[in-house]
């Protein structure tokens, strides 16, 4: 069982919409860890599209990722550098 | 266009008294949740009015029973009543691949397509646009 956390910046011109969310949890599914993002003093469940849209994450908004299981680690490596290059 | 070739995903149907919604839901759901969920659509009556056509939502249940299984997401009234009254005439096999749900129907189809699409079991994607009841916007 591991714990990861980290933050990242989302790049200015790219809020957390309906195409990068999806593109988020589509990634977050391919692991087993329990997945969080937490921003604006929310937090959303990184495999539900509909509490990370409901995070209202503006372009160049700092993104807490989270995760808890076997593969949090590297869950967390792939998504910090997925969310650093959406475009 | 989602294919409409078995594929392993779970699939989704569309049902909506309007042939404009059914579409943009389906075209929404496909730029979120990417090109490989197949995506049936029943919009409007019969004569390409704003109603509900029983035999085309009977066609589209029984082409997504066929697959995987499959999610429906509704609009309202007539909709859901077309939609139980095809389910009830599928065989008990048949019927237990396709979960209606009681979700919103734009949320819950965004929700569920994109479960959908990383491979994850019926139950799960019937769970992810039941989720959208809950889901807070601001």
């Amino acid at each position: 069982m591991q714990e990861s956390s980290e933050l990242v910046r989302l790049p200015p011109s790219v809020a957390l919409h309906a195409r990068p969310a999806g593109a988020f949890v589509r990634t977050a599914a391919t692991f087993t860890a329990a997945i969080e993002i937490r921003a604006n003093g929310k937090h959303a469940n990184g495999k539900s599209i509909l509490e990370i849209l409901g995070l209202g994450a503006d372009g160049g908004s700092e993104l807490t990722i989270s995760a808890s299981g076997d593969d949090a680690a590297a869950a967390v490596a792939q998504l910090t550098e997925l969310v650093a290059t959406f475009s | 266009m989602a294919p409409t070739t078995e594929n392993g995903l779970v699939s989704l149907v569309i049902v909506s008294h309007s042939a404009l919604i059914a579409d943009g839901v389906a075209e929404l759901v496909a730029q979120v949740a990417g090109p490989d969920v197949a995506i049936r659509r029943a919009g409007g009556g019969p004569d390409g009015t704003l109603g509900t056509d029983g035999g085309r939502v009977r066609n589209a249940l029984a082409a997504a029973a066929a697959g995987t299984g499959a999610v429906v997401l509704a609009d309202v009234g007539s909709s859901l009543l077309s939609v139980r009254a095809a389910l009830a005439e599928l065989d008990g096999d048949a019927s237990s691949r396709v979960v209606l749900a009681d979700a919103p129907l734009v949320e819950g189809a965004l929700s569920a397509g994109v479960i959908a699409s990383t491979g994850a079991p019926l139950a799960d994607v019937a769970a992810a646009a039941e989720e959208a009841r809950g889901a807070r916007k601001l």
